[in-house]
C-alpha cells in the first residue's frame, strides 16, 4: 500500500471530437482540440511548473510560472491559457524560461513564511514543490519588505483552517467554490498588495455562505486551507479508495491513512459518481467512526428495563439463536424476521435476507427503503420494467430542461446538486415542484424558470395537469409512443389525462398553483429539448407515492424523454446503499433482482443453490411486523443498522410494537433509539472496517474497502454468519467477494459483477451481464426493459390526512445538508456546529398569528402526538405550511407524523401531517418521559472492581 | 392486526384500480393482496369479511372473497 | 458636500429595486447606494446580492475592488489624491506623505473631527497638470504642499 497520488493535468479535459497534434520538448502529442499546452504536456508526462492551475477548475493564467516558448511566436505565453494548436512546437524548459520562473518564485517566496519544517503541508505543498522544480536558491528581496505574515488565522470551521499568511492568492479556492461547488462563497477582497482571499463579506468561514464541501481545501496548493486533522496528525502514508457511506450519490474517496488512523478523506478524481468533488458529510464527517459513544462489546439483558451486560460474542450470538429458536418453537416459523440496512453493504444485506429466507424459513425481511423509495421500485417496474433510475449522473450534462420534484438536492445530494447547478449555469432550464422555496428555486446564480409551490399531498394532481397540457396541446412525442410504448395503454391514459378534472385549471384548485404557471412549465418540459426529471422523497412519501412515481414515468414516456443521455427519470436515493438493499432482495415479497417469491422457477434456483426449501408466500413489511407484534404473532426481530424508532412514522406505534416483542436484536455502531427496546446489542462496524460494495442512485456498484480492523471484532457480514451458524445453518464465505460471486450467480442483472472487474473498472452500473459486460449507464435505449412502456392511469385521490380547526397547518419533513438521516453519525461529528437541533420553519404570517418569535419554543401537535422544538421564522415555506427535519432524537419529529401510508407499498406519508403550532415553555411530557426512559435504558452494568490490595 | 387498518389499506389498493372494468379491478386488487400481503394479513381480512366485512368497498370485498375461493387460482396478472 | 441620508433598509431596498432590471446592474446599484448614503453600508451588501442573485462574497469583492466605493461614511469633505503614475512622477508621493502627516490619518480614513476623508484615486485625467487632486468633487492641478495646506485650511474654515 502506498499513497495514491493522482495526476493533476492542470486544466480540465476538453471534450472536443477533433484532435490536434503538438510537439512538446520533441515529443508529438495528440489531444482533443481546446486542450491547453499544459495539459497536453502532462499527457506526454512533462510537468510544466504551475501554481494557479489545477484540473478541477478552468485556467486562470495568474501565477506566470507555467510560461513556455512556442516556435514562431514572440514572448512566453502561459501554457495553461494557451490551447495546443496543430503543428505547434513547444519548449517547456529554456534558459529564458528558467530565469523567468525563478524570478516569479522569488517574488512569491518573499511574501511566504519559511517555516516549512513545522508547516502542516510539509510533504504536500505545491509551492514547496515548485520552489524545488524551478531551482530556487536565493530570494534577493529577503523577507523584510511589506508582507502578510501577521494576517490572522481563521479557525472557525470545525474541519479546516484558513491561514492567509500562507496564501499566495492564486484564486484556486475562489474558483473551486464557484466552478466545482457552485456556492460562490469566496472572493478576492481588495486589489493589488491588499488583495486577499475572503469568505463572504470578509467574515469567518463559518459565518459566511461556505457549505464546507472541501473543494477549496482540495484546490489549495499550500497550507493556507488545510484539514485540522492533518495539522493534528501529520501527512498520511498510504491510501485506499473506497465509497462514502452517506447518501445515494456514492462518492468515491481516498481514505488517507497513517497506520490504522484516518488522516483525511479525499474525494477521488476517478470516482465516476463524484469526479473528485465532495460534501461536508463525506469529506469531513467521519469522526463518528472513532467516537467514544461507539459500543465495541456485545451486550445482552433479560428485560428492557435492565441495564446492559457486556458478554462475549459467543454468548450474545448464542442468545440470539436460542431466543429466535424458542420463539419459533412456540409461535411458529413466521414469528420472527429481520430488517436489513441500507447503510450496510450489498453483501451484508444479501446475507440478512438469506438468513431470513434460508434460516428463519420465512420471508419476513424488509428494509428502510420501505419508508423512502419503495414506491419507486413498484412504480418504475410497472411502467418501465426496472426498479431503478434510468440514467447516470453525468447525463445531467446533456439535459436542456431539468424538472426537480419533491427533492432538495443541494441539501440531501449535494455533490450531484453541484453538477446540476453547473449545468444550470450553462443555461439549462429549471422547473421546481416543491412546497418550499429550496435553494434550487433561488440561490446565487441559480433561478428556477418555474417554481410550482404546490400544497403538500397534491403531486398527482400536479403531474396529471402537466400531462393534460402535453396531451391536449399536441405535445406528445407520437413517434416514441408509437414505437416504444403500449398503444392501448397510452390511448386510455391520454383520454384520462385529457379529462377536464385533470386540467391545470382544475388542478390549481387542489395545488394552489396558478393554471398558467402549470401550463407554461408543461410546455417547457415537453418542448425544451432533452428533459430530465429528478425526484426524491417528496414524491414517494405520500399515500399516493406509487401513483406519483407512475405519473412521472407517464410524463417522461409521453414526451419521449427516456432512453438517451440528458433525459430520464431519476430517483435521488436517500441512503448510501438503499438502491443496493432493494436490489439484494430485502423486500418481503421478492428475491434478489426484484423477482417475486411466488415465482417457482426463481425460487427453485435459490433453493438449489442454498440447499433449503423456501416459503412461497410474501412476508411482513416493517409496519406490518409492528402490527403483528401487538397481536402476538411476531415476537423476534433482528435489526441491522437501522433506527426505526427515530426514522419510522408514528413513533408511539413503533415503540409499542417493539415493546410487545420477546426478543429484539439491534446491530449498530451506537446505542440508538431502537436499542432502548432491545434485548441483545451487537456492535456493528463502520464502512472503514470492512470490504463490500454499495450501489448508488445511478445503479453504480462501487467498492467499499477495509482500511482498519473492525473495532468490535467482527464486520457486520461476519455477525450475520455467526447468527446463521448458531441457528444451525452455517454459511461458508471467507470474504465478501465470495458473497458477490453468489449474488452474480443467482441474479441475471448482476451476472457480470465480480470484485476483479470492479477493481479493474472502478465501478459498474447494473445490469452488468453478458449483454452489457461493462454495465449499463443509460437504460431503456430503443426498448423498455419490460418490452413496451406501460402508461398507467393515475387518479388523484386526496389524502385522508386533512387540516381542520384543531390542526390547521400542514407539516412536511425533510433533511438538511450537514445532518444525515437519524443523525446517529453526523450528530457525533463537527457537523453539529451547523445544525445542533431540529427547528420548525414557519411563515412570518403564521408565526405572528401565534405570537411566535424567531427562536421561540413551540409545541408541534398532530393527531398522533406532540413534540416541542424551536421556531425558525422564514418565508421559505408558504403560509399554512410548516417544515422540520428529523435528525435529532431530542425532538423525535416522528412522534407527530401519522400512520397513513402509500397504497401499494405502505411507504409512510411523512410529507403531509395536519398539525397545530402553539407557544410552549419546553419539552412535552412525552419528550421528558421518553428521554428518561432512554437514559435508563442505556445503562451498562460494569462488574464492580476488585477491592484494591491494602 | 386491527381490522380497521386492514380495511383501510385494502380500500386504498382498490381505489387505485377502481377506474378499470370491475372484473379487472377485482382481479388486480386480489392479485396485489396475494403478492404483497403476508398470509396472516389475508387471513385476518378474510375473517373480518366472514364477520360482515363492513367498510370494505364493494370491489374490494369481491377481491377479498376471491382469496377465499382459492388463493392459488388468482392469476399473476400485471396491471 | 451633499447631505447623505442615514442608512435605512427600506430606502436601500428602493434604490436597489430601481436598478435591478438594468443590464450589468451591480455597479449602477452600488453607485446609487453610495450617492444616497455616502458609502456602501455593510447591511446593503446581502440585499444587493439577493437582488442580483449572486453571493454576498461576490458583491463584497466588487465593493472592495473599487477604491471609489466606501465601506464607511465619509467626513464632511473628501480629498482624493491621485496616486497614478504621472502624478507620482511629478512628486505625488511627497504630497501624499504630507497629507497623511498633516491630517494624521491613513488612506480611506476620516479625521477624528469628522471633517476630512482622505482617499487615493488612480488618475483623474489631469496628467498635464500633475500632481492632481480632487476636493469635494472639484479638481485641483499642480498641487504642492503649500497649496495642499491652504486647501485644507480653507475647507476646515468653510
Amino acid at each position: 500500500m502506498s499513497l495514491i497520488s493522482e495526476i493533476d493535468f492542470g486544466t480540465p479535459v476538453s471534450d472536443a471530437e477533433t484532435t490536434v497534434t503538438v510537439t512538446i520538448d520533441g515529443f508529438a502529442v495528440t489531444v482533443p482540440e481546446g486542450t491547453s499546452i499544459m495539459r497536453a504536456a502532462m499527457e506526454a508526462g512533462i510537468q510544466v511548473p504551475k501554481l494557479c492551475a489545477t484540473d478541477s477548475v478552468n485556467a486562470f493564467g495568474s501565477c506566470r510560472l507555467c510560461l513556455v516558448e512556442i516556435e514562431g511566436r514572440a514572448g512566453t505565453p502561459a501554457s495553461c491559457t494557451t490551447p495546443a494548436g496543430d503543428g505547434m512546437v513547444v519548449k517547456t524548459q529554456t534558459g529564458r524560461l528558467k530565469k523567468l520562473r525563478r524570478d516569479v518564485m522569488e517574488l512569491y517566496i518573499s511574501d511566504h513564511p519559511l517555516d516549512c519544517l513545522t508547516c502542516a503541508a510539509n510533504g504536500d505543498c505545491e509551492l514547496q514543490d515548485m520552489a524545488g522544480a524551478v531551482g530556487l536558491r536565493e530570494v534577493r528581496y529577503g523577507q523584510e519588505g511589506a508582507n502578510h505574515f501577521d494576517a490572522a488565522k481563521d479557525q472557525s470551521n470545525p474541519y479546516f483552517t484558513f491561514d492567509p499568511a500562507k496564501c499566495i492568492v492564486c484564486s484556486r479556492c475562489v474558483r473551486a467554490c464557484e466552478e466545482v461547488q457552485g456556492t460562490f462563497a469566496l472572493t478576492i477582497d481588495g486589489r493589488g498588495f491588499a488583495s486577499h482571499v475572503a469568505a463572504g463579506m470578509d467574515e469567518p468561514f463559518l459565518a459566511s455562505e461556505c457549505v464546507s464541501c472541501g473543494a477549496c481545501v482540495q484546490a489549495c496548493p499550500t497550507a493556507t486551507l488545510i484539514e485540522k486533522s492533518v495539522i493534528e496528525i501529520g501527512q498520511p502514508e498510504h491510501s485506499v479508495v473506497t465509497t462514502c457511506a452517506y447518501c445515494g450519490v456514492g462518492c468515491s474517496f481516498k481514505a488517507e491513512m497513517r497506520g490504522e488512523e484516518v488522516v483525511r478523506m479525499v474525494p477521488y478524481k476517478d470516482g465516476a459518481a463524484n469526479h473528485g468533488h465532495s460534501c461536508v458529510k463525506g469529506r469531513f464527517a467521519w469522526g463518528y467512526t472513532n467516537h467514544r459513544d461507539r459500543i465495541l462489546k456485545p451486550m445482552i439483558r433479560e428485560r428492557i428495563s435492565d441495564p446492559w451486560r457486556e458478554v462475549s460474542w459467543d454468548e450474545a450470538v448464542g442468545r440470539v439463536a436460542s431466543e429466535f429458536k424458542r420463539i419459533q418453537a412456540t409461535r411458529g416459523r413466521s414469528s420472527i424476521g429481520a430488517i436489513t440496512s441500507s447503510r450496510c453493504t450489498n453483501e451484508e444485506t444479501y446475507l440478512v435476507q438469506k438468513l431470513v429466507r434460508a434460516v428463519f424459513g420465512n420471508n419476513n425481511t424488509d428494509t428502510c427503503a420501505r419508508v423512502c423509495h419503495s414506491p419507486t421500485g413498484y412504480g418504475l417496474s410497472k411502467t418501465f420494467g426496472t426498479s431503478a433510475g434510468t440514467q447516470n449522473f453525468d447525463s445531467v450534462d446533456d439535459a436542456d430542461v431539468i424538472l426537480v420534484i419533491g427533492a432538495n438536492p443541494t441539501d440531501a445530494h449535494p455533490v450531484f446538486a453541484s453538477r446540476m447547478k453547473k449545468r444550470l449555469r450553462e443555461g439549462a432550464k429549471l422547473i421546481v415542484i416543491d412546497p418550499r422555496r429550496t435553494d434550487l428555486v433561488r440561490s446565487a446564480h441559480i433561478k428556477a424558470d418555474y417554481h410550482l409551490p404546490l400544497l403538500p399531498g397534491t403531486n398527482v394532481a400536479m403531474l396529471n395537469a402537466l400531462a393534460h397540457v402535453v396531451v391536449t396541446e399536441g405535445l406528445v412525442n407520437e413517434k416514441f409512443v408509437r414505437d416504444q410504448c403500449d398503444g392501448d395503454a397510452f390511448a386510455d391514459w391520454a383520454a384520462f389525462v385529457a379529462r377536464p378534472e385533470n386540467s391545470p385549471e382544475a388542478a390549481s384548485h387542489f395545488t394552489g398553483v396558478p393554471a398558467e404557471t402549470i401550463r407554461a412549465a408543461a410546455r417547457l418540459y415537453a418542448t425544451g429539448g432533452n428533459a430530465a426529471i429528478y425526484y426524491g422523497l417528496g414524491v414517494t412519501e405520500h399515500s399516493q407515492g406509487t401513483t406519483t412515481v407512475m405519473a412521472i414515468a407517464n410524463l417522461a414516456m409521453a414526451t419521449g424523454n427516456i432512453g438517451r443521455e440528458g433525459v430520464g427519470v431519476n430517483p435521488l436515493r436517500g441512503q448510501n446503499n438503499v438502491q443496493g438493499a432493494c436490489d439484494m432482495g430485502s423486500f418481503p415479497h421478492e428475491l434478489p433482482g426484484y423477482r417475486h417469491i411466488s415465482d417457482e422457477i426463481v425460487r427453485g434456483l435459490f433453493e438449489k443453490d442454498w440447499g433449503v426449501h423456501l416459503d412461497a408466500e410474501p412476508g411482513l413489511r416493517i409496519p406490518n411486523m409492528l402490527d403483528a407484534a401487538l397481536d402476538g404473532s411476531f415476537q423476534g426481530l433482528y435489526v441491522q443498522g437501522e433506527d426505526i424508532v427515530q426514522s419510522d412514522p408514528d413513533s408511539k406505534h413503533v415503540i409499542a410494537g417493539l415493546q410487545a416483542m420477546e426478543c429484539v436484536v439491534v446491530q449498530d455502531l451506537f446505542l440508538n433509539e431502537t436499542s432502548n427496546y432491545a434485548h441483545v446489542f451487537l456492535p456493528g462496524s463502520t464502512f472503514l472496517e470492512k470490504d463490500g460494495t454499495f450501489t448508488n442512485a445511478e445503479r453504480r456498484i462501487n467498492r467499499v474497502r477495509k482500511v482498519m480492523a473492525p473495532k468490535g471484532g467482527m464486520a457486520d457480514w461476519e455477525i450475520t454468519l455467526a447468527i446463521a451458524k448458531a441457528m444451525g445453518v452455517p454459511m461458508h464465505y471467507s470474504h465478501p467477494s465470495e458473497i458477490m460471486d453468489e449474488i452474480a450467480r443467482l441474479t441475471p442483472s448482476f451476472s457480470g459483477v465480480n470484485y476483479a472487474k470492479l477493481d479493474a473498472l472502478g465501478s459498474v452500473q447494473w445490469p452488468c451481464n453478458d449483454a452489457a459486460p461493462e454495465g449499463t449507464p443509460t437504460m431503456h435505449i430503443g426498448k423498455f426493459v419490460r418490452g413496451k412502456g406501460n402508461f398507467l392511469i393515475t387518479e388523484f385521490v386526496p389524502t385522508d390526512e386533512k387540516i381542520g380547526p384543531r390542526f390547521p397547518l400542514l407539516l412536511t419533513t425533510g433533511r438538511i445538508l450537514s445532518q444525515y438521516n437519524v443523525g446517529a453519525q453526523t450528530r457525533r461529528t463537527g457537523n453539529a456546529t451547523w445544525h445542533g437541533e431540529d427547528l420548525l420553519e414557519i411563515h412570518p404570517h403564521d408565526a405572528e398569528e401565534r405570537g411566535l418569535h424567531d427562536g421561540s419554543w413551540v409545541r408541534l401537535e398532530s393527531r398522533s402526538g406532540a413534540t416541542s422544538l424551536r421556531a425558525h421564522i422564514t418565508d421559505r415555506v408558504a403560509p399554512g405550511i410548516v417544515y422540520t427535519t428529523f435528525h435529532h432524537p431530542d425532538t423525535q419529529a416522528n412522534v407527530v407524523t401519522s400512520d397513513y401510508s402509500d397504497w401499494a407499498t405502505n411507504c409512510p406519508e411523512y410529507k403531509v401531517t395536519a398539525v397545530q403550532v402553539a407557544p410552549s415553555n419546553g419539552p412535552t411530557a412525552w419528550q421528558t418521559e421518553y428521554q428518561a426512559h432512554s437514559h435508563e435504558s442505556r445503562r451498562i452494568a460494569h462488574p464492580a472492581p476488585l477491592p484494591a490490595a491494602e | 392486526m386491527s381490522p380497521e387498518k386492514l380495511v383501510y389499506m385494502a380500500n386504498q389498493i382498490g381505489r387505485f384500480f377502481a377506474h378499470q372494468p370491475e372484473e379487472k379491478a377485482v382481479a388486480n386488487t386480489a392479485d396485489h393482496l396475494v403478492k404483497f400481503w403476508d398470509p396472516r394479513m389475508r387471513k385476518a381480512i378474510l375473517g373480518y369479511v366472514d364477520a360482515g366485512g363492513q367498510g370494505l368497498q364493494p370491489l374490494v370485498l369481491k377481491a377479498v372473497l376471491t382469496l377465499k375461493l382459492n388463493v392459488d387460482s388468482v392469476q399473476a396478472r400485471t396491471i | 458636500m451633499p447631505d447623505f441620508e442615514t442608512w435605512n433598509e427600506q430606502r436601500g431596498g428602493e434604490i436597489i429595486a430601481a436598478h435591478v432590471q438594468e443590464e450589468g446592474a451591480a455597479l449602477p446599484m452600488l453607485h446609487a447606494l453610495q450617492e444616497a448614503f455616502g458609502y456602501i453600508p455593510r447591511a446593503a451588501v446581502p440585499m444587493v446580492a439577493s437582488a442580483l442573485n449572486v453571493s454576498r462574497a461576490e458583491v463584497h469583492g466588487i465593493v472592495s475592488f473599487y477604491h471609489d466605493f466606501r465601506e464607511a461614511p465619509p467626513g464632511a469633505h473628501v480629498l482624493k489624491l491621485c496616486r497614478a503614475e504621472a502624478c507620482q512622477s511629478m512628486g505625488g508621493d511627497a504630497i501624499a506623505a504630507a497629507a497623511i502627516r498633516q491630517l494624521q490619518i491613513g488612506w480611506a480614513e476620516t479625521t477624528p473631527d469628522g471633517q476630512i476623508t482622505l482617499e487615493p484615486v488612480f488618475c483623474l485625467g489631469l496628467c498635464a497638470c500633475a500632481p492632481a487632486a480632487m476636493l469635494d468633487g472639484k479638481v485641483v492641478g499642480r498641487l504642492d504642499s503649500t497649496r495642499l495646506s491652504t486647501l485644507l485650511e480653507n475647507v476646515r474654515q468653510a
